[in-house]
């Protein structure tokens, strides 16, 4: 069946107009979609595109800092650039890290371990919290990131608040440091907390800024510092990088706590200086407020080394290290007292009445009791000693007998009163409470009855007694307080200590007159064991002190004999710890010092000097010692007059 | 009277003018360039301008993306310039080329199979020196050509018989079955459909057409079943869960659907105004400035603008079909219309596909999408299209294959 042209014309016009119709309603439906979409369901669809872009994302709070007692601040904050990858948003996490390492030298063995870890968020489901991949960036680092760092979705490289420690090694066993929480770290942390709480707590401590205090104060004061976390409202775009922050006061993470120790840090300084590198601790206490004014354990690492995470290589650098800087000397070492300890001996037996202070005994050097012998350290013997000429000359012999007269268990009981056995916690981690040797305690770890003997080597500070210097420094602040009530702190403003308390066992005034008339005979009469030491320098205040030598080994009788204990002459980790400790000044105490210089042999050649020079500058600037925060603390109107914080 | 117009000329005119179009071809260049159909060729113009300043909004923020518009607008103009200089050839040239076009894009297809370059899960690209071309694309326009010139051979002598539109159909499954093959059923499905169009327009009696759509909606199930391959059919599934509004996992294989939905809609009437939508602003959107730059228009400029682009396209689309009515020829008519029914559905399947009305099958947007191919495709249809026009008054014979 065939047509006409004219017919397929008519046709092809009919059929086109069909076809365009068609296509008209084609058109008319699609703009009618269109105005389903943007006109009936505008508003859903707004909320949901607001809803996408702007995310709230946990932000840390801001720790506290821990100050001085002038305001001066001893671990703060400072900004550093920092490199984090969202494990989630990066497309290909193996190549973005590649292309991070082209762009700025990250070593291979870190780019491993992030890898790794990155692997192990992803499998763990925690794939939009950030890994770390470089911080400290230089400045030039830090530009060249930001220009590439567009190119790489799930990259942030932003300016980070890290912890710092404006005085590096010089408050390294007071303050400690802060670390990346571990998951032993969040199970303590956690301990007491609802689970809901615990989860909060877990979530914000994944934040690559959030660090958790791992030791000393930082660790101690963890709630006063820490803060509570807070939400920043950023707008984000598909791969999550943030566009822009929106401010918002009410979401904002609430800072924690500043806090302000007793420590006077230039004090701390010249202490340190003092030390000359040699091993050792002091301890120096404001005699009348009780604040330490100085905490000193040297030599000390650095705490800024362990707030990024310390490789392992330098962590056992400093393990293995001979001169141990990772010890807290001055709270947790336990060295014995010595000589220094015989003021207490001394105070036992005179609380006792066993000897009356003008009682003489006469030193030939030897002191026999039992079937053994005991020497005193001076060749030739004191002759004929009173209470004030045994501890000008700290006789050994004149203390064996008052010892023996008193009694191990007086002797425990007194050395209590001055303070030792007792960790003072004073904020610090670490500390120890070293040994007071008694009966009892004989009887119960060594399952042995106590020997007389030992009585005599407790009387001279040796055998089983074990103290730190922050004990022998207490005990000489309550020489010098005359037996007063003294509450040792550190911590100016901030958590209070639990374990910590006022050392108020009484103690007789009198007693401690005597005392202190020893002490002062020790640095400046004749005969005086330190008499070299007892000028400050001042023109006028003395000090007045105690030496003290503790034995590392034990001295054979072959060398006493033939004289050989020259230090030069034995290998430096045999020698004796030099110990001292000293008020100042002598007749209006101010300050308690105590001093241990490790291996330092003699008390009164390399202690005594540190302890004077200590002091010496603890008077110089006696008169601007008074804390700042007391001004500014909320004291009540009538103490803030006076000044000083009680 | 109105020559340059989208009116063009009426019917009578044409018959009257007829002795001096025979001319046309010994007039010169600059009176054949000052008789083009200006005003659809600026509305061409307008619209791909308005594709590159999309182009830039959606991709200045990437700077892996941010100079594209530059290299779009390089390729707009050097496309502009070939559309005018196809539109001035005569329809007998066009005409000759209709075969060994249509071979060398068979020859094309094959390679493809051959040695092509796999993109995006399928077989589609040719490299080219430089240039990745994708051989399915021109098949359109070939295919359109080959069924006009296969129609003006046999109509000429006024055969309507069946078996004659089964030659067309042959010329159109060919090149479908190797494009479906790499496997592209977006193209495919649009080559067949715009082949079926220009069918229909040939004359196909409706009987046989009310027989194929029945045919096509029982073969929908089977097709589905057996034909598609496991992620096309699972993009139909996705389309079909959102469509009757079930929730389908935001990050899966919707999500490109539910953030262009997001975009549309936060448009509202106004829109957001030129560089500020927040979807579009922020890479929500994959693949928004080649598929899904109508997102973009719709977010930025709202339902006024979106709405204004399809009214824009329907003027084009409408003017060029009453164009090929006025064709004296069979091939000037079935090839404008061919090219014609080529944009519409691209433009249908693409707008259909971000709005969610059709699945997901990667068809870009005529003259707005970034991209190559499809520009160069669509600039050589309204090529044809002034072409046909042009020429509309042209009596043509056809003598053997070219």
């Amino acid at each position: 069946m065939s047509k006409k042209p004219a017919d397929l014309d008519h046709a092809f016009t009919r059929r086109a107009a069909i076809a365009g119709a068609a296509g008209g309603l084609v058109w008319a439906g699609l703009i009618g979609r269109l105005f389903q979409l943007q006109i009936l369901d505008q508003e859903r669809y707004q909320a949901q595109a607001e809803a996408n872009h702007i995310k709230l994302q946990l932000a840390p709070p801001q720790r506290g800092r821990i100050l001085d007692r002038f305001g001066r601040p001893l671990a703060s904050h400072r900004r550093a650039g920092r490199i984090s990858i969202i494990p989630e948003q990066a497309d290909n996490p193996e190549e973005t890290l590649a292309r991070i390492a082209s762009l700025i030298e990250v070593p291979d063995q870190r780019l491993e371990r992030i890898a790794n870890e990155v692997r192990m968020s992803r499998r763990r489901n925690a794939g939009f919290v950030p890994v770390t991949v470089a911080h400290e960036l230089t400045y030039e680092d830090f530009a060249r990131m930001n220009v590439h760092a567009a190119e790489m979705p799930g990259v942030n490289v932003e300016m980070a608040l890290t912890r710092s420690y404006p005085r590096g090694r010089d408050f390294a066993h007071v303050l400690g440091y802060v670390a990346r929480a571990s998951q032993d770290d969040l199970v303590r942390l956690t301990d007491d907390m609802s689970d809901k709480e615990a989860e909060t707590l877990k979530t914000m401590f994944r934040h690559p800024d959030m660090r958790t205090g791992r030791q000393g104060m930082e660790r101690f004061a963890e709630e006063w510092l820490r803060g509570k976390p807070g939400y920043r409202k950023l707008v984000t775009n598909a791969h999550g990088r943030v566009i822009e922050e929106i401010p918002d006061e009410r979401l904002a993470p609430t800072p924690g706590r500043d806090l302000f120790v007793t420590i006077d840090s230039d004090l701390q300084r010249v202490a340190i200086e003092r030390f000359e590198g040699e091993s050792g601790a002091a301890v120096v206490l404001d005699v009348e407020s009780g604040d330490v004014l100085a905490m000193v354990s040297t030599p000390a690492f650095d705490p800024n080394d362990f707030v990024n995470g310390i490789s392992s290589a330098d962590y056992a650098e400093l393990r293995d290290n001979n001169r141990s800087p990772l010890y807290p000397r001055a709270h947790g070492g336990v060295y014995p007292p010595g000589s220094t300890f015989k003021m207490v001996v001394a105070t036992a037996a005179l609380e006792a009445g066993v000897i009356k202070p003008t009682d003489r005994v006469h030193c030939n050097s030897y002191y026999h009791f039992g079937n053994r012998t005991w020497h005193c350290w001076k060749r030739g013997g004191h002759g004929s000693v009173n209470l004030h000429t045994a501890i000008k000359g700290s006789c050994d012999v004149y203390f064996y007998e008052i010892a023996r007269r008193t009694g191990v268990d007086k002797i425990a009981e007194v050395a209590r009163k001055f303070g030792f056995g007792e960790d003072w916690v004073l904020g610090m981690t670490g500390g120890r409470g070293g040994l007071v040797p008694d009966r009892e305690w004989k009887q119960r770890v060594r399952k042995e009855n106590w020997y007389e003997g030992e009585t005599l080597n407790f009387g001279i500070g040796q055998g089983q007694l074990g103290t730190t210097p922050l004990q022998l420094a207490l005990m000489t602040a309550r020489i010098a307080s005359e037996g007063k009530p003294f509450t040792p702190r550190m911590i100016g403003i901030g958590p209070n200590s639990a374990d910590d308390h006022s050392l108020d066992a009484p103690l007789d005034a009198e007693i401690m007159k005597l005392m202190k008339a020893g002490m002062y005979g020790v640095t400046s009469e004749g005969g005086g064991t330190a008499y070299r030491s007892g000028d400050l320098g001042l023109g006028g205040p003395r000090l007045a002190g105690k030496t003290g030598t503790a034995q590392v080994r034990r001295i054979t009788r072959e060398e006493r004999l033939s004289g050989v204990r020259s230090g030069s002459e034995i290998a430096r980790e045999l020698r004796d710890h030099a110990l001292f400790v000293a008020y100042a000044p002598a007749d209006n105490p101010k300050y308690a010092i105590s001093v241990v210089v490790e291996h330092g042999e003699g008390g009164s050649r390399t202690a005594a000097p540190v302890a004077r020079d200590i002091l010496h500058f603890a008077l110089k600037t006696d008169s601007r010692r008074k804390p700042t925060y007391s001004q500014s603390a909320s004291l009540p109107a009538s103490m803030k007059d006076e000044g000083e914080p009680t | 009277m109105n020559r340059e117009g989208f009116t063009g000329f009426s019917r009578g005119e044409a018959r009257t003018r007829t002795a001096t179009s025979l001319s046309f071809e010994n007039q010169g260049v600059l009176e054949k360039l000052m008789r083009l159909p200006w005003g659809f060729i600026l509305l061409i113009a307008a619209m791909a301008l308005t594709g590159i300043a999309m182009l830039y909004s959606s991709a200045h923020t990437n700077p892996i993306e941010a100079h594209l518009w530059k290299l779009q607008l390089v390729r707009l103009v050097i496309c502009f310039v070939m559309m005018i200089g196809l539109a001035m050839l005569p329809l007998s040239w066009w005409m000759r080329l209709a075969f060994p076009a249509y071979a060398g894009t068979l020859v094309l297809l094959v390679l493809v199979e051959l040695m092509g370059v796999t993109g995006g899960g399928a077989q589609r690209w040719l490299q080219v020196g430089p240039v990745a071309v994708q051989p399915s694309e021109f098949a359109k326009l070939a295919v359109t050509l080959a069924l006009a010139r296969y129609y003006q051979m046999i109509l000429q002598p006024q055969t309507g018989r069946i078996l004659v539109h089964l030659g067309a159909l042959a010329i159109i499954l060919l090149p479908a079955a190797l494009i479906f093959k790499q496997p592209d059923f977006g193209t495919t499905l649009a080559l067949v459909a715009s082949g079926g169009v220009v069918i229909f327009l040939a004359g196909l009696s409706v009987r046989i057409i009310t027989a194929v759509i029945v045919g096509g909606v029982a073969s929908v199930w089977p097709v589905y079943q057996f034909v598609l391959a496991p992620y096309q059919r699972e993009r139909v599934d996705t389309f079909l869960a959102q469509l009757f509004g079930e929730s389908t996992n935001a990050l899966g294989e919707s999500y490109q659907i539910e953030q262009g939905k997001i975009a549309i809609g936060a448009g509202g009437f106004n829109g957001r105004g030129f560089l500020q939508g927040i979807q579009s602003q922020q890479d929500y959107v994959p693949e928004q400035h080649t598929d899904f730059i109508l997102t973009v228009i719709a977010e930025e400029f709202g339902f006024l603008g979106s709405t204004a682009l399809l009214v824009g396209f329907a003027v084009l689309l409408g003017w060029s079909l009453y164009s090929a009515a006025r064709s004296v020829s069979w091939f000037g008519r079935l090839a404008s219309a061919g090219a014609v029914a080529t944009v519409a559905f691209y433009i249908v399947f693409n707008v259909g596909m971000v709005l969610g009305l059709l699945p997901v099958v990667g068809m870009p947007l005529p003259l707005i999408s970034y991209g190559g191919t499809a520009m160069l495709t669509t600039m050589a249809c309204f090529g044809l299209i002034i072409a046909a026009h042009m020429h509309r008054d042209e009596k043509l014979t056809a003598r053997g294959i070219f």
